[in-house]
């Protein structure tokens, strides 16, 4: 019954994170993938010895043993592998929710669109004998800073300002707006 | 936002929540606790200390530890199973017992070690992601009253959904 | 001499312990401590790649075997790090082009993502890729997939370009949802074998009913699959590998897809050998799709750096071919299919990371990877031309290169087991990637000189930074002539690369020399779905009937 009930609740996780996922907001997309590590999570707990009321660990064999043969002592694994799978995906939703945060000021959209879609808004999808905007692939629209190179180009850059010194965490703004 | 009844709160809790993080990272090896959750623990004192006296304060107190404190965890935490090889192999446990005056018996080992590395790591890359996030709320709050930039909503009530594609930098890659 | 099993945690320690000092001193200096950082890191790469070297020289030239309990928890109890020939040479590989990438990233990357992190990032990404391969059970090859996914996520948007964080938002969902279907595939597998140790795996799958075994195989394929980017699963991969810089596409390039590629030989050779031979047909027409779409994608491409991507996983189809002909009715081929597909990952590895650096260079220098609007670089860079077209024609299969011994292995085996049709694929599509790569050398080198970018280069006036950018693609491009001149020594080392990985009894009895796995248990623990269907046979003679197949 019990099983039949995880089951379910696995199931209905990764049925609406995946729906989620599909759907085009970021926020959702955010919620999708809660929702299926959530289900993961379930699966695995699902995965070990359903038993009620048994303990994993003995402290003196007699007990062990009675309870071995009568039936089958309770499993401890899973809660690890579920810590861990939670560990991970904790770590990933913060990184997904600080990226797409960062995406938003960026680019100023809450929209995920396919890759190829102003392509095809464009007409002929292979005509890439013009190229209307020119700072398509800008990731070089900033210069390489010259750091490592010798010590007059070196000498030549400005110290940054002690307000950057000081910053600890990885999401500062003023970090990423490139020269 | 430094908020009265929260600062009155703060000062009782906070040290609690430490005490309770430390006690919850030492009993960690044979009982439930360990680093993760005492980190955890901590991670929440310290957002308890965001709530109640922004975020600004706090990151200059410990912000500028936080990346070294993650450093120092995982080195640690190496470390503890670099140390395991004076006993034959990578991660096995070396253990050492001192008889304390007055306390008795205390047995140390390199798992303590590694929950240590552990409850670093954590509790610094929890702070940090709190610290960003309050960032991030304060951002959208000045976001907010501005409106200098328009959001376009996901709303599926447009008509067709070329209309919501976005053009211009973003919008290809 | 005889190497200690301890030093299969060095590749995985040795980047993570670094990482972690970068972090611990990263906050006392500025400018001046990113010089302190990249000696580390090229400290930390030095040793990996000599560990590698002599973990290669053990198990790919002795035939030995490296088991690693950690903390002495025997086998099935503790977790399980285990090196053989496969794995050593992946190792190898992987620390050649690490330190071969280093050079290009040090010349190219600027200041600001130095400061975000980039070294230990680096370092990081190793880890995670070191320890995917040394990995003896599953769940712990989940964890390093994510600590290589997560440096990787980071390495990719560091910067935040509206580029970069478009196709990371891409990146990140798709290879979460293929770790999500990973670890679902973990947990089937400790749901009804009760184990997550892959040489006890090995040891109860043939024992488990036809249904698990089909849905765990197919789970893996997916998961698996997705990381290698095979035919429907790739998607993640041209739509994120033109927006980092260079040097980080080149890493990519040339280590992600390949951890993929590792976990699927490993898993189909240690698990379910016999779907080899009932899956053939369906391997084999993932592999010509994968072949096919991914030479057709890069035909229509318009920038360098996509075409390099398509190509990427138009090879991952080539070693996939040599997977499906692993094991075949022939008896004389077994193996060599395999081996076939190993020389084949080593020559992709070397020379895609080398095509992609010149690639970055020339984009570097033209400020823009577009190939309508640059050109005639030839007359400028002569030496970088000179490189690009020579990892260029071994890219596409020309003699003297190593490109030319492992596609001739490939076509052999798959002639010899005659599958004509996938075969004919593979010729097309080598064809196609000569087309490319000629499309791509007129397009960038020759014509006049056209440069579309605004700003200035300053990497043209740096002559110290230019060595640092093209040396590695010499030493990259010289590996590869001398993998394709020695290629029948290299052919034969792999061949025993194979014969090792797909000597199932041998890995269990060296990951459990005291015989826990080996014994049959017929306790089963109780999970969602029975562990063994009714009318799947009890009990199977449990060694003679796992042994598939393995002459020796």
């Amino acid at each position: 019954m019990i099983s039949l009930l995880l089951a379910i609740a696995v199931g209905s996780l990764f049925a609406s994170g995946t729906y989620l996922i599909l759907r085009r907001g970021q926020i959702k997309l955010i919620l999708g993938l809660a929702l299926l590590s959530h289900g993961v999570n379930l699966l695995l707990f699902g995965s070990g010895r359903l038993v009620e009321g048994r303990p994993p660990i003995f402290l003196n064999k007699a007990d062990y043993a009675e309870t071995i043969t009568s039936s089958l002592p309770a499993d401890p694994l899973p809660q690890a592998l579920i810590l861990t799978a939670i560990v991970i995906s904790f770590g990933i939703t913060a990184f997904v929710i600080v990226l797409v945060h960062r995406r938003h000021t960026v680019t100023q959209t809450d929209y995920v669109h396919g890759e190829f879609v102003p392509l095809l808004r464009e007409g002929d999808p292979f005509d890439f004998s013009e190229s209307t905007d020119t700072d398509q692939y800008d990731w070089l629209a900033y210069e390489v800073d010259e750091v490592y190179d010798t010590d007059d180009l070196r000498t030549s850059i400005p110290p940054p300002p002690p307000s950057e010194q000081d910053e600890s965490t990885a999401m500062e703004e003023d970090q990423y707006r490139w020269p | 936002m430094p908020e009265l009844y929260l600062r009155l709160l703060n000062r009782i809790l906070t040290p609690v929540l430490l005490l309770l993080a430390l006690f919850l990272l030492i009993r960690g090896h044979n009982l439930p606790g360990g680093g993760f959750i005492a980190g955890l623990m901590a991670a929440s004192a310290f957002q308890l200390q965001i709530l109640s006296r922004g975020h600004v304060i706090v990151r200059r107190t410990i912000g500028p530890y936080l990346n070294s404190s993650i450093g120092l965890g995982l080195a640690l935490a190496v470390l503890a199973g670099i140390t395991g090889l004076l006993d034959g192999s990578f991660f096995q446990g070396v253990w050492f017992s001192l008889s304390l005056p007055l306390l008795g018996y205390l047995k140390l080992g390199t798992p303590i070690i590694f929950d240590l590395g552990v409850f670093l790591v954590v509790v610094s890359f929890a702070t940090s992601y709190l610290l960003g996030l309050s960032r991030v709320s304060a951002t959208g709050e000045r976001l907010r009253d501005d409106s200098a930039s328009p959001v376009l909503s996901d709303d599926s009530s447009l008509d067709s959904p070329d209309l919501r594609v976005e053009t211009g930098r973003g919008a290809n890659s | 001499m005889a190497l200690s099993a301890n030093l299969l945690a060095v590749p995985v320690a040795a980047p993570l312990l670094t990482a972690a000092l970068i972090l611990l001193f990263a906050r006392w200096g500025g400018r001046t401590l990113i010089r302190h950082q990249i000696a580390l890191t090229t400290l930390a790469l030095c040793i990996n790649l000599a560990v590698a070297a002599l973990l290669f020289q053990a198990t790919a030239g002795q035939g030995e075997r490296f088991v690693l309990q950690l903390g002495a928890w025997e086998a099935p109890f503790g977790i399980t790090v285990y090196g053989d020939g496969l794995s050593a040479t992946l190792l190898l590989l992987t620390a050649l082009v690490a330190l071969a990438v280093y050079p290009f990233a040090v010349a190219t990357i600027d200041y600001h993502r130095a400061r975000m992190g980039f070294h230990p990032l680096y370092l990081f990404l190793l880890t995670g890729v070191n320890g995917a391969f040394l990995a003896g059970d599953l769940f712990n090859l989940y964890v390093f997939f994510e600590v290589l996914l997560m440096a990787s996520f980071v390495l990719l948007t560091v910067g935040a370009q509206p580029a970069q964080t478009n196709s990371g938002i891409r990146y990140v969902v798709l290879n979460l949802l293929a770790s999500t279907v990973f670890l679902v595939a973990a947990g089937i597998a400790y749901g009804t074998l009760g184990t997550l140790n892959m040489a006890q795996i090995a040891e109860r799958l043939p024992l488990a009913s036809p249904a698990v075994r089909t849905v765990f195989a197919g789970l893996l394929l997916v998961g698996f699959g997705s990381k290698a980017a095979i035919f429907p699963l790739f998607f993640w991969l041209p739509a994120s590998y033109h927006t980092p810089p260079p040097a980080v596409t080149a890493l990519f390039g040339g280590l992600l897809t390949k951890v993929g590629v590792y976990t699927l030989f490993r898993s189909f050779t240690l698990f379910f050998p016999e779907l080899l031979l009932t899956w053939q047909p369906a391997l084999l027409t993932i592999a010509g799709a994968t072949m096919l779409v991914g030479a057709l994608g890069a035909l229509a491409q318009p920038g360098l750096r996509r075409v390099l991507s398509f190509h990427i996983i138009s090879h991952v189809g080539f070693m996939l071919m040599g997977l499906g002909v692993a094991l075949s009715g022939n008896s004389l081929a077994i193996g060599f299919g395999l081996g076939a597909a190993i020389i084949y990952l080593c020559h992709h590895m070397i020379i895609k990371t080398a095509l992609i650096m010149a690639g970055g260079a020339v984009e570097l220098y033209m400020g823009s990877d577009r190939l309508a609007s640059i050109g005639g670089l030839v007359t400028r860079q002569p030496l970088l031309a000179f490189l690009f077209f020579m990892a260029a024609i071994s890219l596409a299969g020309v003699p003297p290169f190593s490109g030319f011994v492992s596609k001739l292995s490939l076509l052999q085996i798959t002639l010899d087991t005659r599958h004509w049709f996938v075969s004919g694929v593979s010729i097309f599509a080598s064809l196609l990637t000569m087309i490319n790569m000629m499309r791509l050398w007129r397009e960038s080198f020759w014509g006049d000189y056209n440069r579309p970018s605004r700003v200035p280069s300053r990497i043209l006036q740096s002559g110290a930074r230019q060595q640092l950018m093209l040396t590695p693609v010499a030493v990259l491009v010289l590996l590869s002539l001398i993998l394709g001149i020695w290629g029948e020594p290299a052919l034969r080392l792999s061949m025993q690369v194979a014969h090792q990985a797909l000597d199932r009894q041998a890995y269990i009895e060296a990951v459990s020399p005291a015989g826990y796995i080996s014994t049959p248990s017929t306790k089963r623990p109780i999970g969602l779905s029975d562990p063994v269907a009714p009318n799947s046979p009890a009990k199977l003679p449990g060694s003679t009937s796992t042994t598939l197949l393995v002459s020796r």
